[in-house]
């Protein structure tokens, strides 16, 4: 996969997309999670970029001017503001702690290579080898989603999820049409107001941000 | 031309329903009423040109359902049940013009009667997997609601929707798996087709569809052991629904069994008919022993109609015991006799159902116990149930005698067979039908006994007066049709004749004959019902004659120990729960009669007793043994399934990522 420059630039940028992921699992500083989160929106904007460039669309290259942006900048600067307050900047006691979740991250990595060969496959080339990375940054994300218990942390979960899905929306089908990814994006930019909706509220309800104090709403 | 009214009695039925929805109070009930009774109308012309021309009716459009279309073929087999859904829903429209309470004239209930009553007329036109699911589950929905018209005012009426809600889901699941597995081996979803298909396909297919089938349309029909919502819907259900439940929905039942076992698979192997026999008898034994014992006049009927139902199975089943045993003529006559006694059994059922609604209305009670003397109190109502009620017990000159003397004539001629199945079969059956008549006649006599004769038993019973003339009228109708075809069969039998062998294709010469009289061709067994209606009507004239000759100027005979009429009051009349008594103790190892006596004796002295109460209660041994263990146990499972989902977010959240690895792994 090293023969041209197009595939080292595509698997640079991809692989910095599951480093960043890694990392925001790594990371106990949730401020610092974001910053690692906006970059791999950057990446991901990236991988667009040179897709789109590589295959001379220019839908793909406004699609990923809107990820950069959306992702790179907007949706950082967000979460930032939210944490900003200062109670919620560390993830004081995760449901995992932070060495278990890398070997868990290590495993789900594992697993997304073994289960996405069929597609890697079935899309073929250098495109198609790079698909595993998109699953394993749904997995970790999912799994940041399971494992933390500040709303912001789950924000970052959240935005985790979303990158792997659209990083394997760009590899497969060369980039989803603009509108939709418009859309995608939109709906997880207003997920994130909800959830800081909710964060405040809880914050307000119990006077804490642990998402397990909802508990107590069951009958 | 046919098609065109089929059309006309859907679009004049959805009218009905739009007009209960938005017609103000006053009028609602009348015109949704009148509108439906037209659409009957309609549907039941429809039904009579398809019965004796033969050529089908079809309706077909690429709307309404998704993917399929819906389509509608009415022939002989559906048009004689489609007349008789329209038959019981005309006089049930005519019954409710003057009955009132039971919430039947709300908003909801004036629109969803009318569905209902068009849904009983379109399942057997429904000629496609989907279409017949999409008006079976739509009878289903809208028969709930009806049940539950007044479960604000009466708790119990909430626990018989219940049960009915579970049951007939239960039922449309069989249903649906039964029909889907036919339609998805015979590669087409209409009837017509899966009927083509279906000899080519493997055995368990064809055993597993229609045991499933029978399941499903066995819960409909009340079959035992799936019929305990039976009565307690029934019952609960408001007057004209409960008739059209009784006497048109249960019917749909047994076309369901017959439409598939004799129509798509075209017949099969023996033991499917023994068990449809098997359940049938049982059926009629549990709701025959049920009904001689209940107290309660509806719940009565209900277990009445539970053994009719058992009788028709009977029939069926031994039809196609016979037919796969290789006697086409008899098979025919089995058929003949068991359709027969649907089309009676609706007519008598649906009468009485009237009846004791009005009896029900008249005095705000169905417990046998508080009734009495209303005969003279509302004649014409307490004359009704007295003509339903004969038919109940067939006896003759009324319907009920003409179909269970065929099925009786059926089986016995099946008796001197060489084929063992048959040679058992067929005696326990003609067993099964002697004793559930024996105690229909029981029931009758303490249905029209108890409540009917004697002094009234409670101060409403004896304040009752006569129900609005719409309500005898919608009853009266039925019980007309009941003396009409006790008398003269041969008015429905050519119909009956031609809708058996339009399902099972029979080649076999018409197994009836003669006019007034009817003959088994080429067997022995005769029948006059109209010689025999006047040679009673003679022998009762002649009795009451010479007693009235012989009693002339003689002493006047009255009780010995009466003490004179005056002094007998309510109290020392004879009571349902004692007429029944004998029948429970018969038969105590089948009901199982919970006996609870509580003495409290005198602080002073233990000879002396202060008061005693004693409860007896006869609850349903299937309900009991197999429903409320069941229940149990599912509430049980219920209540631990509870604590997986706790609440916590993160739980649910890892419930997400393990299906999505879960997923991943299967597939990658």
């Amino acid at each position: 996969m090293s023969g041209s420059p197009f595939s080292s630039v595509l698997t640079l940028a991809v692989g910095a997309v599951l480093v960043c992921a890694v990392t925001a699992v790594w990371l106990s500083s949730v401020r610092s999670s974001v910053r690692v989160v906006a970059v791999q929106g950057v990446a991901l904007g990236l991988v667009a970029l040179i897709l789109g460039v590589h295959q001379r669309d220019a839908g793909l290259i406004a699609t990923a001017v809107v990820v950069l942006l959306i992702k790179g900048v907007v949706m950082p600067f967000l979460l930032t503001r939210a944490s900003a307050g200062g109670v919620l900047a560390r993830e004081s006691r995760p449901l995992v702690n932070v060495p278990a979740s890398l070997v868990a991250s290590a495993v789900l990595i594992v697993l997304a290579f073994v289960s996405a060969r069929g597609v890697a496959h079935f899309v073929g080339n250098t495109t198609g080898a790079l698909v595993p990375v998109g699953v394993a940054t749904l997995l970790i994300g999912f799994f940041v989603l399971v494992a933390r218990r500040r709303p912001l942390s789950q924000m970052v979960g959240l935005l985790l999820v979303d990158n792997g899905i659209a990083l394997v929306a760009f590899l497969c089908t060369a980039g989803v049409p603009f509108l939709i990814e418009l859309g995608v994006s939109l709906d997880i930019l207003l997920g994130v107001v909800v959830l800081m909706v909710l964060a405040q509220r809880l914050r307000i309800e119990f006077g804490d941000l642990d998402l397990d104090e909802l508990q107590e709403l069951h009958d | 031309m046919t098609s065109g009214l089929l059309v006309a009695t859907t679009v004049l039925g959805l009218a009905a329903s739009v007009v209960g929805a938005i017609a103000p109070e006053k009028t609602r009930t009348p015109l949704s009423s009148w509108l439906t009774i037209v659409a009957c109308g309609f549907g039941f012309v429809v039904a009579v040109m398809v019965l004796k021309s033969g050529h089908v009716a079809v309706v077909h459009t690429d709307q309404l359902l998704p993917l399929s279309g819906f389509s509608l073929t009415l022939d002989r087999f559906g048009a004689l049940f489609m007349a008789i859904s329209a038959a019981i829903g005309a006089c049930a429209m005519v019954f409710r013009l003057g009955y009132d309470g039971h919430g039947l004239s709300s908003r909801t209930a004036s629109s969803v009667l009318p569905l209902f009553v068009i849904t009983l007329l379109l399942v057997p036109a429904a000629s496609s997997v989907t279409t017949f699911l999409f008006l079976w589950e739509l009878m289903a929905i809208t028969s709930l609601l009806l049940v539950l018209v007044d479960q604000r005012h009466r708790p119990e009426v909430a626990e018989a929707g219940q049960w009915y809600a579970v049951m007939t889901q239960f039922g449309a699941a069989a249903l649906l798996v039964g029909l889907v597995l036919l339609a998805t081996h015979s590669g087409s979803q209409s009837f017509s087709a899966i009927a083509a298909e279906s000899a080519h396909l493997p055995a368990w297919v064809r055993s597993s569809a229609f045991v499933l089938v029978l399941v499903g349309f066995g819960s409909k029909a009340g079959m035992v052991p799936l019929h305990v919502w039976l009565p307690r819907a029934h019952p609960e259900a408001p007057g004209p629904v409960s008739a059209l439940m009784s006497a048109a929905m249960v019917n749909l039942g047994v076309y369901g069994i017959v439409r598939v076992g004799d129509g798509l698979l075209g017949g099969g192997p023996a033991w499917w008919w023994l068990l449809v026999m098997v359940l049938g008898a049982l059926s009629a034994l549990f709701g025959s022993l049920h009904s001689a014992t209940s107290t309660d006049l509806k719940r009565l009927l209900a277990y009445s109609t539970t053994d009719n139902v058992g009788l028709m199975l009977l029939g069926v089943g031994a039809s196609g015991l016979f037919a796969s045993t290789g006697h086409a003529a008899l098979a025919l006559v089995a058929l003949v006799a068991a359709l027969l006694h649907v089309v009676f059994h609706a007519v008598f059922k649906g009468s009485l159902f009237l009846t004791a609604s009005s009896l029900q209305q008249a005095t705000g009670t169905r417990d046998l116990d508080q009734l009495g003397g209303l005969l003279r109190r509302m004649p014409v109502t307490g004359s009704l149930l007295l003509v339903g009620g004969m038919a109940l017990a067939a006896l003759p000159p009324l319907c009920g005698f003409v179909s269970e003397w065929l099925l009786l004539q059926a089986m016995l001629h099946g008796l001197p067979s060489s084929n063992p199945s048959l040679a058992i079969a067929m005696p326990v059956g003609v067993g099964v039908l002697a004793l559930t008549g024996g105690l229909a006649a029981l029931t009758f006599v303490k249905a029209a006994g108890i409540g009917l004769l004697g002094q009234p038993r409670t101060e409403p019973a004896a304040r009752a007066s006569e129900v609005p003339r719409s309500m005898w009228l919608g009853s009266g109708i039925l019980a007309t049709l009941c003396l009409l075809f006790g008398v003269a069969p041969f008015l429905v039998i050519p119909a009956v004749v031609d809708a058996a062998r339009n399902i099972t294709g029979s080649r076999s010469t018409h197994p009836l004959t003669g006019g007034w009289q009817i003959g088994l061709s080429g067997m022995h067994g005769m029948l006059a019902p109209g010689l025999l209606a006047l040679g009673l009507a003679m022998a009762i004239l002649l009795v009451a004659g010479a007693r009235r000759a012989l009693q002339r100027g003689a002493v006047r005979r009255t009780e010995a120990w009466g003490s004179g009429r005056e002094l007998q009051t309510a109290r020392m009349e004879y009571t349902a729960t004692a007429f029944g008594e004998p029948v429970t103790r018969v038969f105590e190892d089948v009901l199982r009669p919970s006996h609870d006596l509580e003495v409290s004796h005198f602080a002073e002295s233990r000879y002396y007793v202060e008061a005693a109460t004693f409860h007896t209660g006869l609850d349903d041994a299937f309900e009991r043994h197999g429903y409320r263990p069941a229940a149990s146990g599912l509430r049980w499972w219920g209540t631990l399934a509870r604590r997986v989902p706790n609440g916590s977010v993160h739980r649910y959240l890892a419930f997400g990522l393990v299906a999505l690895i879960v997923v991943l792994v299967v597939v990658g």
